[in-house]
């Protein structure tokens, strides 16, 4: 057994208990040098996921692969862009207390073990060690209604999800005597009848999934927690929970269950397009910024979940594509919703916008950046994700589901571009806040990340290719 | 014959009780019924042969979980007379649904097989002759699990953090330990001499200086009262 | 394998395991669903829904002869008393706020 492949979780794991430790005994507030602690030991973990090798350990319950270190590093991206987006905003709102930084590491720590699991044991407690922090960040703001409001309706749903996870995992342990996935793997692949007890436990699994990357028809939660979650937190459940729970969807259909494929692509269709559709539309009459990115988030997840329902090495290729666009994007659009302030009140509608273009013509020029980028317009980095996704639905002959997702793209470019528009052309109640700098570098830092990103895709490319190959061999 | 019997008085006491903990118009009943529901739980478990998961079943759900219900129910005072109004509107509708749900999973059930080559696929097979069940969990728990119940625990130390953090108010007014101001007080412990003889009588009562009084010189004290009583 | 040998002398088996755990598991969902008023009840039927779980995964452990089940209990075990106390604390923290848990209350980030 060679604990030390495990590394990055051990190092990130003990690195927590430090910062726990040294942020309990000062008696003064200690959330920014826990904060930049945090950073620090997710930079570490980064780099020894980067020089991690490949292989299973314990019993085969870990697995790393170059796709789990694909994932692993979208996920440590997450969780570290979501703390430094926290930094100014926790302090403004009087939420600067260094549990924060701790409950995220832990956060990010669980989204590890999840893209790393092997086994069904590990997925659960993946998926649990990311949750309970999860529900725990929303109701942070703890004097607020609307914030314990949206915590206890992500705990309730989250826990009615991971019951059902578990019984679909007690009935695959049931038909196939193991919770391993590679035995599960040959439990299925000698040609045999998949028992109607497996196919309803893939269903149950499929749909607890379903409702951590908030996908139709298990999205009802994600407008109200989004809203009602302190708006760098909504940023964090955008990010690290929805990669590392798409690549455990990825990992457990397309690994132990390729073979029974047939089981669950119909279902994996209706998801990916019910998504899309769901995300397009919900979100046109939205005023409220942070809801309509819930919608927005939603739709994206059904563009990243067509490379799964095709069930092919490219559409996992435009998977891993989609990921990793989707996490530049979406950190660059929350940083400058976090930054929205107007005589130090955070504000979050749409309207609040309006002038933007004039009063502070930087943040307006990177949000107007996002927004492009999000609607798939070329040549920004947003378009390139779509691209490959729809590509291999074309090529795996699913013409239904790529048209769908050429149609609601469309559709979605209408808000998107009214964003833009309202910032450019609507007169304003008055300027808003100067952008605080930490959350200036991190728009300038995606920003040209989506506008370069044509000149130099091969790395992404190069390492997503490596990744999906990986998964599928 | 006597194990079908046990089986089918606690799976019944079981159903019975869960039905009461979803239905009775109590909050308190209800947790009272999810205890009742756990011990037998915990009974089933020891019929199939868990014994170890038959105890923890008790001590952490009864002892520690349905205590917290309890103490939570209890601590929020809501209005019990309110509750349960609109249970019966949908009643006839949910009963429906579950018994839907119900004959699916019974349909699942009734048809359930096994991989073929289940048997060779399992992980860990129990070991034969003489080794209980407590002693076999143990075996592989540590070894071969090790991985996980590491993350277990760190779940649980997320878990109390989370609680910590949301529950937990230090209003202004609040008096704490101060353990440095504790340890650091001058004139708590002194070591006299006694003339022997002499008792509360002639020596009288000795107090521990106030924290105010603390800045002159302690006054004659005689025994041991570091233990500094009253004052915090 | 002594246990599986032992319940199948008998009548009882691996399916009245499953029957008894599909009625916990229906029971559980209905009470998340049913549930208007209190929201301590539905963290109840969370706590059901996991038992019935744990009795699926003894049921099997024990007609497999197989450890495995018993571990995946365990861990259930210990993160559903995690997730019980997260989820009382939420729930306190609203009911500071709102003096109310009521579900039909929580639905003012709706729309």
């Amino acid at each position: 057994m060679s604990w030390t492949l495990a590394l990055p979780e051990i190092v990130l794991a003990v690195a927590g208990l430090a910062i726990l430790a040294g942020g309990v005994l000062p008696k003064r507030d200690t959330f920014f040098p826990a904060s930049m602690a945090v950073v620090g030991a997710l930079l570490l973990t980064a780099v020894l996921v980067i020089g991690q090798e490949e292989g299973t350990a314990f019993g085969g319950q870990y697995v790393s692969d170059s796709f789990s270190s694909f994932m692993k590093l979208l996920t440590i991206l997450g969780g570290a862009l979501g703390l430094l987006l926290a930094l100014d905003w926790n302090e403004k709102e009087g939420l600067g207390r260094f549990e924060f930084s701790v409950l995220v590491l832990y956060a990010t720590l669980g989204g590890m073990v999840m893209v790393s699991a092997n086994d069904l044991m590990t997925t659960y407690l993946g998926l649990e060690l990311l949750s309970l922090p999860l529900y725990v960040v929303a109701a942070f703001n703890r004097d607020d209604a609307r914030s314990s409001e949206a915590g206890l309706k992500y705990f309730v749903l989250g826990a009615l999800a991971s019951g059902l996870l578990l019984y679909g995992a007690s009935l695959i342990y049931g038909f196939a005597g193991s919770t391993n996935f590679d035995r599960l793997a040959e439990a299925l692949s000698a040609g045999q009848q998949a028992s109607p007890g497996l196919v309803v436990g893939i269903v149950f699994v499929i749909a607890a999934l379903a409702f951590k990357v908030s996908a139709v028809p298990f999205h009802m939660w994600t407008p109200d927690v989004y809203e009602g979650a302190p708006t760098p937190v909504t940023a964090f459940f955008a990010m690290a929970p929805k990669v590392a729970a798409i690549a455990l969807l990825a990992r457990v259909l397309l690994g132990p269950f390729g073979d029974v494929a047939a089981q669950w692509q119909q279902i994996m269709l209706l998801v990916s397009m019910g998504s899309m559709v769901l995300g397009a539309f919900a979100a046109i009459g939205q005023r409220n910024i942070k809801r309509l990115m819930a919608y927005s988030s939603i739709g994206h997840v059904g563009y990243a979940l067509m490379g799964v329902a095709v069930a092919s090495d490219e559409g996992l290729r435009g998977l891993l594509v989609y990921m990793a666009i989707y996490i530049l994007m979406n950190v660059g659009t929350f940083a400058v919703i976090v930054a929205m302030r107007r005589g130090g009140r955070a504000v979050e509608q749409v309207d609040d916008l309006a002038g933007l273009g004039r009063t502070d013509p930087g943040t307006a020029m990177w949000m107007a950046v996002f927004m492009f980028s999000m609607a798939g317009i070329p040549p920004l980095a947003g378009f390139f994700g779509k691209l490959y996704v729809f590509l291999a639905a074309v090529q795996g002959g699913f013409w239904v589901l790529a048209t769908v997702g050429v149609l609601t793209s469309v559709v979605s470019a209408y808000y998107y571009l009214r964003i833009v528009k309202v910032m450019y052309f609507d007169q304003g109640v008055g300027a808003l806040d100067r952008a605080p700098a930490s959350l200036s570098v991190v728009m300038a830092g995606t920003g040209l990340f989506n506008l370069l990103f044509i000149l130099w895709p091969a790395p992404i490319l190069a390492a997503a290719g490596a990744a999906a190959a990986a998964l599928l061999a | 014959m006597i194990t079908a019997f046990a089986f089918y008085a606690f799976a019944a006491v079981l159903i019975a009780s869960a039905a009461m903990v979803v239905t009775s118009r109590n909050p308190v009943h209800s947790v009272l019924f999810l205890i009742l529901a756990f011990f037998n739980a915990a009974a089933l478990f020891l019929i199939a042969g868990a014994e170890f998961l038959a105890m923890i079943l008790v001590i952490v759900y009864v002892g520690a979980v349905a205590v917290l219900f309890l103490f939570v129910v209890m601590m929020l005072d809501v209005d019990f007379t309110r509750m349960r109004e609109g249970f019966q509107r949908y009643a006839p509708l949910g009963a429906v649904v579950g018994a839907i749900l119900f004959l699916e999973l019974a349909f699942v059930i009734g048809a359930w097989t096994f991989a073929g080559d289940a048997e060779e696929l399992r992980l860990s097979p129990m070991p034969a002759g003489g080794v209980s069940n407590a002693e076999a969990i143990g075996r592989i728990l540590y070894t071969d699990y090790v991985y996980l119940f590491q993350a277990a625990g760190l779940v649980l130390l997320v878990a109390m953090i989370g609680a910590i953090v949301l529950t937990l108010r230090e209003r202004p007014g609040t008096r704490r330990q101060d353990i440095a101001a504790q340890i650091g007080r001058a004139g708590t412990v002194n070591l006299r001499a006694v003339p022997s003889g002499a008792g509360l009588a002639s020596l009288g009562i000795e107090r521990p200086p106030s924290p105010e009084e603390e800045r002159r010189p302690a006054p004659v004290a005689v025994g041991h009262d570091g233990h500094g009583g009253g004052h915090h | 394998m002594g246990t599986a040998g032992a319940t199948t002398d008998m009548t009882i088996g691996l399916s009245h395991y499953l029957t008894v755990g599909a009625i916990l598991l229906v029971l559980g969902i209905l009470g998340i669903f049913l549930n208007r008023k209190n929201v301590i009840v539905i963290l109840m039927s969370v706590e059901l829904i996991l038992l019935s779980v744990n009795l699926n995964f003894v049921a099997f452990s024990a007609a497999l002869g197989d450890l495995a089940g018993q571990v995946f209990a365990m861990f259930v075990l210990t993160v559903a008393a995690a997730e019980a106390a997260i989820g009382l604390a939420i729930v306190v923290v609203y009911f500071r706020n709102t003096g109310s848990i009521e579900v039909e209350d929580i639905s003012t980030l709706r729309g």
